[in-house]
Formats: structure tokens, sequence, C-alpha cells
């Protein structure tokens, strides 16, 4: 797995790409965790997601849960189809808010 | 004469009692703090310091020092300084006037008032792979300049200094894998003492087969007092004590709450305001409950994030009934739905994704057709035995398992 973060009108995005398992997901939670530590509006972008296991899911519930304590939002991107089926399975694609892409979360503003 | 043999006698005896002292030492830090004081006392330097590297970022901290100025915790980017150069190419530096050298880093001596003036500067290296420098700065007395012998015995001492830092590390790497060993074992007894001893009365039968490292799965059953047999499969996210802990709880209370909560989506609801309160953020629960009726001709389930359970039709398809809420300790309010299944349509297996995750030689996972498969050619095996015959024909197409293995099997052939 290899991360990004930018930061994007008001929002850091969390660029995650490959498979994300045990042997990388204290990566991409620390990455998830820093953001909203530091307060700010956090999107994950799943486009590049070619694996995602429990541990994983496990970062993405964590960020949304500590989200929700901050009252800061917490949402995924561009969700890929190896990913979406993991959500989907689990019935977690009910409960993230899932933007197709930073546009379409923005066109939500207005 | 005298004097130089005297010193080199000393410096001999510096040597011996600097290296056994790294060799005996369980301490480390406390070692390499005696050895810097003893070394400015030795080579008559001003002050001393040991750097590390910083594999994170790559940048160099000060871990010891000795001398005027307190550096310890003073952070250097590789390549930066005299030290930062020495530990970038792995060679011995030995600046004596460092106001001509370019690559000396004039404002910590801004900062801490400190004057440079000479520095020896010699790599920490082990098996060729530099790990810090130790430092000396401005020699005493004479014409201030760091000669031979100096580089002679700062070098000894820096050898010897890296490989007991080395080998600190790899002690604590071996300490944290044995607590990580230990926790796992741990949590391995824990799961096996919650599953449910085998009871061929009842038409259900499960089997866990553990992974090496990962223990989340746990599968219960019972039978009610009003003839009802309650059931679960449910697999933690996460591993080791917290896991397990997880796991203890949630199987507790289902076990408790299942003797008066008739609903499965009810009995689910209730648990999930338990964990979501308790459980550390980020853990949650993918599970089925549900009942086997008195009469043994359907059951009643609720799924919360959960693999959809198999039914095996009579003509040798598959139903699959999908998961209608998200898994437990996510959202504060869960709404499950309660589904049924008529018993006389066919056996239904529960299973965890450490099974379809399941790899082959070449990498690909067994997937729910895979799972299929393997269930369709066991599918005459009597029921007892037949979960155990699906992980043989499992290990006969050579998969490794890196998670649990749990299935359950519901029989319909017996009522």
């Amino acid at each position: 797995m290899v991360y990004q973060v930018k930061k994007d009108s008001g929002f850091a995005i969390i660029h995650l790409v490959g498979d994300i398992d045990l042997s990388c997901s204290p990566e991409a939670r620390k990455a998830i965790l820093d953001s909203l530590g530091a307060g700010q509006p956090t999107l994950v972008d799943l486009s590049g997601v070619t694996y995602i296991d429990s541990s994983g899911v496990a970062n993405l519930v964590e960020g949304y849960q500590t989200a929700k304590k901050k009252s800061l939002e917490f949402g995924l991107l561009g969700v890929s189809e190896a990913a979406f089926s993991v959500l989907e399975l689990a019935r977690l694609d009910k409960v993230f808010p899932i933007h197709g892409s930073l546009k379409e979360r923005l066109a939500k503003n207005g | 004469m005298q004097g130089i043999a005297n010193r080199e006698g000393s410096i001999a005896g510096l040597l011996a009692e600097v290296t056994q002292e790294f060799a005996t030492s369980l301490n480390v830090e406390d070692t390499l703090q005696d050895a810097i004081d003893q070394i400015i006392d030795y080579l008559q330097a001003e002050a001393a310091s040991i750097f590390l590297l910083d594999e994170a970022d790559r940048s160099l901290i000060c871990r010891k020092c000795a001398g005027p100025v307190d550096i310890t915790g003073l952070r250097l980017a590789l390549g930066q300084g005299i030290v930062g150069a020495t530990v970038d190419s792995n060679q011995l530096q030995l600046v004596r006037d460092v106001s001509q050298h370019t690559q000396f880093a004039a404002s910590i001596d801004r900062d801490t008032g400190f004057s440079t003036r000479s520095i020896l500067c010699v790599p920490l290296a082990v098996r060729g792979q530099c790990i810090g420098a130790l430092e000396l700065i401005n020699k005493r007395g004479g014409d201030g300049l760091f000669g031979a012998s100096d580089v002679h015995l700062a070098t000894a001492v820096a050898a010897a200094a890296a490989l007991a830092i080395h080998n600190a590390r790899m002690t604590q790497v071996l300490v944290e894998q044995e607590r990580m060993r230990k926790e796992l074992e741990l949590a391995r007894a824990i799961q096996i003492s919650l599953l449910p001893p085998t009871d061929s009365t009842l038409p259900i039968h499960g089997l866990n087969l553990p992974a090496r490292q990962v223990s989340g799965d746990f599968y219960d059953y019972v039978m009610l007092a009003d003839g009802r047999i309650y059931f679960c499969i449910a697999d933690v996210a996460g591993k080791g004590i917290n896991a397990a802990l997880l796991m203890a709880k949630t199987t507790s209370l289902l076990r408790c709450l299942a003797k008066t909560i008739r609903d499965p989506a009810a009995l689910l609801a209730q648990v999930n305001v338990e964990v979501f309160e308790t459980a550390s953020l980020g853990m949650f629960v993918t599970i089925i409950a549900g009942f086997v009726a008195a009469d043994r001709r359907s059951i009643q389930f609720a799924n919360a994030g959960h693999h959809a359970p198999l039914q095996r039709l009579a003509d040798g398809r598959y139903r699959e009934l999908t998961a209608t809420a998200p898994p437990l300790g996510v959202v504060a309010e869960l709404s499950a739905t309660t589904q049924s299944l008529a018993l006389a349509d066919g056996s239904i297996y529960l299973f965890t994704d450490g099974l379809t995750e399941a790899r082959d030689g070449s990498g690909r996972a067994l997937g729910l057709a895979g799972l299929k498969a393997v269930l369709e050619s066991v599918n005459a095996v009597p029921s007892p035995t037949r979960l155990s015959a699906a992980v043989s024909v499992l290990e006969a197409q050579h998969r490794h398992f890196h998670d649990d293995i749990t299935l359950v099997l519901v029989n319909g052939d017996e009522r």
C-alpha cells in the first residue's frame, strides 16, 4: 500500500492505493487519525484500493467514529469495486458517506 | 616514552572496560552514557555526543551527550552537519578547523552558545550499515587537534557501541515478539474456552480452525429451556487480547439475552448497544445469531454485517441471504431484520471470511463459488463429519489459511 495526503477545498484527502491488509493498515490508521486529530474534515479516497481486509475496514470504522465524536466530516471517495464489495457485504456502504469524487461531494454543498 | 606507554596502556584498559560493559550490560542507555563520559575523559575532548538514525523519517537524533551543553533530543536531517555527513557516507570525518568546513552546521553553535573548533566523528556501523555516529568535539590541550590514536580509540569504541545498540534493538524485537506470542496464546485459550462442546443430539455442528496469528472468530449454540436452539457465528475485527475479550463479552451477552429475547433482530440490537458503548473505536463484530425452532423445521436469524449464510437446496443450488445491518459496534442504533428459512429446503452453512479468503498456491482466493463447490463435494458425508471433510478438501487443494476458518452447519436432513 502507498498513501498520499493532500488538502483540497477545506478537506484533507487521504488517497490509499494498493492492498490494505494487516501489514499496512496501521499506517493507514495513523494517516486517518492524524488528519482527524488535527481537526480536519477528512475524505479517504479508495479509488486505487485493490484489496481491503477487516483490519483495513476497522480503520475506516475508527475514522468514522472518531470524526463523529469530534463533529468532523468523514467520508469515502471513489470507492473501487474491490473495496465496495467488502463494504457492501458488511452493509457498511449504508454507514459511510460515500461520494463518487471530491467534485461530487462539493456539489452537495450547493 | 613512559607517558605514552601509560596512556596506551590505559587506552587498552578503557577499550576492554567499555567493550566488556557493552557485552554484559542489560541497559544499553546507561552503558552508552558511561562510555561517552569515559571517552571524553580519556581523549581529552570538551564534548561528545551519540546520534542515532531514526529510520522512520531518516533524521538523526542526539541520544546521549557529555560536555557543557546538553543537546540530547537535538534532531538533524540526514546529511546535515558533520554528523549527518558521517552517517550519510558511513565514513569517518576528522575536521581540524570547522570554520573552513562547508558542511559544519554553525547554527547549532549559535543556538547553544558553544564554540566548536575541531571535530572527530566516527560512524556507528553494524555489518556495513550505519545506524548513527559518535562525535567528539574540541581536543583539550596541545594543538587542540584530534590525532591518529584518538581516531583508533574512537573507532574501536564506536564499533562496540554500535554492536551493543544493535543487540539491544534485536533483544527488544524478540521481547516484543514473545509478548505478542503470549498474548495470542492467551487470546486463543479464551477463544477455545468459549466454543461449545460437541453435542450429537443437536442438529448443529461447528468447526473452528485457528490461524497462526489471527484469533477473532467464534461460534456458539445451546439448547434453551423451551426446546429452541440458540446459535451464532461471529468474527471480531482485530486480533489478540482485545479481540478475544470483545468476543468473550459478546458471546456471554448473547447467551444470556437469548434466554429472554426471542426475536434475533431485537437480540442483536440489544447487544449492539453494549458493544457500541464499550468497545474501543474501530472494533466491530460481524455476526449471525438466531434460533432453530423447537420442532426443528425452521430457523430464524438476523445478520449484522456477516457473510450471507448458504442454504443448499434440493437441486444443488445454493440460496444466499445477505446481511441487513452493519456489524455490531459501528452505529449507535442497529436496525437488523429477522429472516426465516425452512430446514426442509436444505441444510444451512454459516462461515467466516477466513474460508472464502483461503488462497491456493497461485494466490487465488477460494471465493463463494469455490466454497459452494467444496460444500457440494462433501454433501453426501454425514453431517457430524461433513465440516471436517470440507476442510480436508481445502487442505488437499493446498490452500493457505491467513485467517481463522469457522464453519457452522445447521442440518436440514435430521428432524
